[in-house]
């Protein structure tokens, strides 16, 4: 909601500011009648089946289900079926009509995204700028002393590195054993199988993830036989066994090898599915013209799918800017091995301090600047 | 967003509450060991009939069915529904549904720190001076459970607002009869002489303690309950009040001298199994199966009252696992002090079911019903012994009556960056390596960090 | 497709075995809880996972029958028994004291402190002989050497699933993340298209600030949505947890969606739209259909991360009966059962079975949707 207010600056062959609000203006008024008709669709079919169904949980749990689905396509249906009438696609104004419509249009498709976004994500963020330079319970004005406290806070900056390291590690070695895994799985007979394995760790929860690994990392003192597997390998080898999580600095790989193995599966399936999408033609050329496979996936197939490796870089590192799951339920930042996530989630619920929470949630958030513009400039380029 | 609130009706009438008559454990009337005049004079005194009173803790499975075996008392007298929920991670929930206004009408808090915290926020209801008064005459040591509960409004006033009902005693070892009687070792009196047992059984080869201190995100909690055990032992009652105060620094030389008693126990190979390395990774519900593994992997066990429920399937308390008090020093005169917790009850949401429900807690039934059962212990006076279900609970119970000096978990009255956070990673990098020194400083530095 | 390599059968090869390796490392993890959740509980907690298939040697104790059960024969009192009491295993030692638990080799004879004999022979039968009538007391220790042979059992399965109101949880859970799956890929679907495909002014200022909302951590807007949440009168109900998990994973799926959506070709849209097929049209009858692959791969992350989730559950629902859902359930279990592997490894992966089935399932889609060739780079 807060968004569309501010955009009004003119770009190419769009109508001016007047025409804008217009637009915007009708925009609302078929969104709210959009909605209010979703919203009666959803009520008359709730009562007429409620009627006719008996009362059980499941059936209730489905109906509502489904009245929330229909809700969104009666929003959509209807708001499309009234601008149309509103601005009929024929008779003597054909034209007018579809271009006035056409300004209108793209509101209403994106109304309840921006209103959704609005109240779920924007809201939270300026209340957390607003909290930022408050104390502890929101009440007192405090100015930037958050932010100096920051500054000169040891478990803050111990955050600062390890959460670098993440960035580093983390979206490079899924993207690269994502790549590695798509391109071979590509090549044989039982790649689907192969690939579903390798996904496998998605679909497994966090809570579910951390049971894995501690039993992988799982310590027992030397001499008693070990049943984590890592100390296993390490004793069979005549190594001493270690307690991995509890190394300081390097415990932060043991937690990134856990996203890593998470996050490789996502990799492939993307990136697969652009490597699939490169036209044959120019691998046949490459082949003709005598190039070995290894020059054909470096020089040909990953040029050009970049674009498809930068979503995938982007979206891993926005991931691990909010990682907190695996490193709450491991360590919970101890051992050093902190990160601003966690650290965070640590000052708002066993601080109570929101002040300072805020502060650190925007300071995740202004690591991710540099993405951001990129992704500007990448959509920029694609619009022209 | 006219949708989501019709359709947000819908859904919570689809919510529809299930009440049921819950079967009481016991029947009104029958048994002498209860005090059923208190119930049938609270029955008579209360009618709620139709009305919901929604409780929410920290209590899980077994714990749950015990709690709500006694509101089940309370619904039966009072015709009110009680719902209680429990979560696992209740430190978190209580506050955001407190900060976020759906708040509960009872909180029950493992931290009174934490409820501390809340009320300084106003999110907390008063309970009354009579309240108080009541608590100071019909609670043994009543003054110090007072205390318990009360904390500074967000007026800045001194209020009591949360009752403490259940209580644990922590300065326990745990250990196996029959392997000290293979062993030929005899329950030691005084700190003395645990030491010396501690070196004998390494004289004989063996590792005297198991000590873990895993708990997932809460890693390291049980090595302030040894701290502080070990605060009681070397230093008067009062430097301990003063440290959980922080009026003296968290690195005051007494502080670190008993941080190193815990040291000379934790941080000694020979004394822990695994070696002091293992201490911080080995889970502390995973430490005390050292006890029972043949050849023993350990003797003894410093625990608090409800570890039995990590114990192996069928060990017979008493039997094939027993507890001793950990003995203080004979030569320092500091009596026999020891370390306890205790849950406290808060308002979150004024009503008067809740109101009637915290007089419920003052009946003595409330409390017989559950020492009848398992895992409870109570200060309350007016209780007859007779109820605790088994001996061991009995003698947990005298062990908490007889003690000189009764302080409460001093980490669960500081504040929760400290108590529940700085101490605990503290306390990880103290049996890591850290000098106490330093682990005591950078402890302060939190502390001074939120002041 | 992908070119075939058959033309170089080493370098099939090499690929074969890398992906062989590959999958190793990605399955072993998982495999191990696999194999952990269904061995004997007292088999997992002293020997790895890797070792189940062999016999295992363990060291037991047992308890013999109280003295006064003794019955006299051949002018001794005798006591026998079992120390399996109802399993199987090979005896190789056995001892007296819990320090030396096979100090006497099977079929020795060790003496009591009470004066008894006890042999214990192979397969776990053992007997005391008193000269005299012996005290009334507890059974003696007997500790034993074991080989076991390797156990299996569905036990630790059943333990979990038949706890109580798991399958009301998994009803909760399932009322939370359809809608929550299909409502965001709605929604998502037609912004996506208008960002891609639109012209208007402000666009790329609104593509840029949904990218930077991807990173809002989700935990800072916890309290202020619930406040409002309470302030509107939703509270916890379902709907509200929908439209959190819609929101919370809008910006992921406009941003995916978008970039896919314009990376199709501009040349079918271009000539849609000579044709007078107005963007309504369009989008339902070519973007959506062509689009077929980005929503499937959507629908199973976003699926994937409701179903998974714990936090925004805890907080937008109640912990009560009526709302508790699956992770809530087995975060239960963990926090009550937290030493037990037994019960960990099999709750984690009846955690993960439904998300693996649902992947499995749309994996067809998605792999159809891929072969149509209409996938671009981003």
């Amino acid at each position: 909601m807060a968004i569309s207010s501010t955009e009004t600056g003119p770009s190419d062959g769009s109508p001016g500011l007047g025409a804008f609000f217009r637009n915007l203006v009708i925009a609302l008024g078929i969104m709210a009648a959009g909605i209010v008709f979703a919203v009666l669709c959803a009520v008359a079919v709730f009562s007429a089946l409620n009627t006719v169904l008996p009362d059980i949980k499941l059936v209730q749990a489905v109906l509502v289900m489904v009245l929330g689905v229909a809700a969104c396509f009666g929003y959509f249906w209807g708001s499309n079926r009234l601008l149309d009438m509103i601005y009929p696609p024929r008779g003597h104004r054909v034209a007018e009509n579809i271009n006035a419509a056409n300004g209108i249009r793209p509101w209403l498709f994106l109304g309840p995204a921006v209103i959704i976004l609005g109240i779920y994500l924007v809201y939270p963020v300026v209340n957390s700028i607003v909290l930022s330079f408050y104390g502890p319970s929101g009440e007192h004005w405090v100015g930037g002393a958050n932010y100096a406290w920051l500054a000169k806070d040891a478990a803050f900056r111990e955050s600062m590195r390890n959460n670098l390291l993440w960035l580093v590690v983390v979206p490079a070695a899924a993207t690269f054993f994502g790549l590695i895994a798509a391109a071979l799985t590509d090549r044989i007979s039982w790649g689907n199988v192969a690939k579903s394995l390798i996904f496998m760790p998605m679909a497994i929860s966090f809570v579910g993830a951390s049971v894995i690994w501690k039993f992988i990392y799982d310590y027992r003192a030397e001499g008693s036989e070990q049943i984590g597997i890592l100390n296993a390998v390490v004793t069979f080898f005549g190594g001493e066994p270690q307690a991995w999580i509890t190394l300081p600095f390097w415990n932060n790989f043991f937690l990134m090898v856990i996203l890593i193995w998470i996050q490789t599966g996502f990799a492939m399936v993307i990136l697969s599915a652009a490597l699939r999408g490169i036209p044959e033609e120019t691998i046949e050329a490459a082949v003709i013209d005598g190039a070995s496979p290894f020059q054909i996936f470096y020089k040909i197939k990953v040029p050009q799918i970049w674009g498809t490796i930068a979503v995938v870089w982007t979206t891993i590192t926005i991931l691990v800017l909010k990682v907190f799951d695996i490193v709450l339920a491991m360590t919970n930042g101890q051992w050093g091995s902190q990160v601003l996530a966690n650290y965070m989630f640590d000052w708002m619920f066993r601080g109570l301090d929101f002040g300072r929470a805020s502060t650190i949630a925007l300071v995740i958030m202004a690591m991710v600047t540099p993405i951001m513009i990129w992704n500007i400039r990448e959509a920029r380029k694609d619009m022209k | 967003m006219k949708t989501s609130m019709i359709v947000g009706a819908l859904a919570l009438a689809l919510a529809g509450t299930t009440a049921h008559a819950a079967d009481l454990k016991f029947t009104p009337g029958e048994d002498a060991r209860f005090n059923w005049k208190s119930y049938e004079d609270f029955q008579a005194e209360y009618d709620f009939s139709g009305q919901e009173l929604n409780i929410f803790g920290p209590w899980l499975s077994a714990d749950k069915d015990l709690f709500e075996s006694i509101t089940a008392f309370f619904e039966e007298a009072t015709g009110a529904t009680v719902n209680y929920s429990g979560s696992d991670s209740f430190e978190q929930q209580i506050v955001i549904d407190t900060q976020a206004g759906s708040a509960p009408n009872i909180a029950i808090f493992p931290q009174p720190g934490l409820a501390a915290d809340l009320a300084s926020k106003g999110l907390l209801v008063p309970l009354g001076n009579d309240t108080a008064e009541w608590m100071k005459d019909n609670y043994a040591a009543g003054q110090s459970w007072v205390d318990l509960g009360t904390y500074k409004g967000n007026d800045g006033t001194d209020a009591f607002f949360a009752f403490p009902y259940k209580a644990d005693v922590k300065s326990l070892v745990w250990y196996i009869p029959e392997n000290f009687e293979d062993a030929g070792y005899e329950v030691p009196q005084t700190m003395e002489e645990l030491k010396a047992l501690s070196e004998q059984i390494v004289a004989d080869g063996e590792t005297p303690w198991c000590i873990g201190l895993g708990s997932g995100g809460a890693t390291g909690w049980p090595a302030t309950d040894w701290v502080e055990d070990m605060m009681l032992r070397t230093q008067p009652p009062e430097v301990y009040d003063q440290w959980v105060r922080n009026e003296i620094p968290f690195n005051d030389e007494r502080v670190i001298a008993a941080i190193e008693e815990f040291g000379a126990f934790a941080r000694n190979d020979d004394y822990v199994d695994g070696g002091a390395g293992a201490v911080a990774s080995t889970d502390f519900r995973d430490s005390p199966k050292g006890l029972f593994a043949v050849p023993p992997k350990c003797y003894m066990h410093r625990q608090a009252s409800f570890i039995p429920s990590f114990f192996p399937e069928g060990t017979e308390l008493g039997r094939d696992a027993d507890f001793f008090y950990l003995p203080a020093y004979a030569e320092k005169d500091l009596g026999t002090p020891l370390l306890g917790a205790g849950t406290v009850f808060a308002i979150t949401k004024d009503s008067e079911v809740a109101r009637a429900f915290i007089e419920f807690l003052k009946t003595p039934i409330a409390h017989e019903l559950w020492m009848a059962q398992s895992g409870f212990l109570t200060p309350h006076k007016g209780v007859n012994a007779d109820a605790y279900s088994n001996d061991a609970l009995r003698k947990q119970g005298e062990i908490l009556t007889s003690a000189t000096t009764f302080r409460f978990d001093g980490s669960d009255l500081m504040p929760g960056k400290i108590g529940a956070g700085a101490f605990w990673t503290g306390m990880i990098d103290y049996v890591g390596g850290k000098s106490a020194e330093d682990v005591a400083s950078d402890i302060q530095k939190e502390w001074d960090a939120i002041k | 497709m992908s070119t075939p390599v058959g033309s170089r059968p080493a370098l099939a090869w090499v690929v074969n075995i890398s992906v062989i390796l590959l999958v190793a490392l990605w399955t072993l993890p998982t495999l191990g809880i696999l194999v952990s959740s269904l061995r004997d509980k007292d088999q997992l907690a002293v020997s790895g996972w890797w070792t189940a298939l062999t016999s295992s040697e363990r060291n037991l104790v047992a308890r013999s029958a109280p003295p006064e059960e003794a019955r006299l024969q051949e002018g001794r009192y005798v006591l026998t028994g079992n120390v399996f009491e109802g399993n199987s295993g090979e005896v190789t030692g056995f001892g007296i004291s819990s320090r030396e638990p096979s100090a006497f080799a099977v079929g020795e004879n060790a003496e009591l402190r009470d004066g008894g004999m006890l042999t214990v022979d192979t397969d776990g039968d053992y007997t005391i002989a008193y000269s005299e009538k012996p005290e009334p007391g507890r059974g003696q220790r007997i500790f034993v050497s074991t080989v076991e042979p390797p156990k299996f059992t569905t036990e630790n399965y059943e333990n979990v699933l038949f706890s109580e109101g798991l399958g009301k949880s998994f009803i909760n859970t399932m009322t939370v993340t359809i809608p929550a799956t299909v409502i965001p890929i709605l929604i998502a679907a037609y912004a996506a298209y208008a960002l891609a495909w639109m012209e208007f002014p402000g666009r790329a200022l609104l593509l840029a600030a949904i990218v930077g909302l991807l990173v809002v951590p989700l935990q800072m807007s916890l309290i202020p949505l619930l406040r409002l949440y309470n302030t509107v009168g939703i509270g916890k109900s379902f709907i509200g947890i929908w439209l959190a998990h819609t929101g919370f994973g809008l910006p992921l799926a406009i941003y995916l969606l978008r970039n896919y959506m314009a990376g199709l070709p501009r040349e079918i849209i271009e000539s849609a739209r000579v044709d007078g097929a107005s963007d309504f049209e369009i989008f339902r009858k070519i973007i959506l259909p062509l689009s077929f692959p980005a929503l499937a791969s959507f629908a199973i992350f976003q699926f994937l991360w409701v179903w998974n989730d714990l936090l925004v559950a805890t907080v937008f629902l109640g912990n009560n009966e009526e709302q508790l859902v699956l992770t809530g359930r087995l975060r239960e279990l963990l926090g009550s059962r937290g030493g037990n592997w037994e019960i960990l490894t099999a709750s984690a992966f009846v955690a993960i079975v439904v998300p693996i089935l649902v992947f499995f399932a749309l994996q067809r889609y998605l792999v159809r949707g891929l072969l149509a060739g209409s996938v671009k780079g981003g």
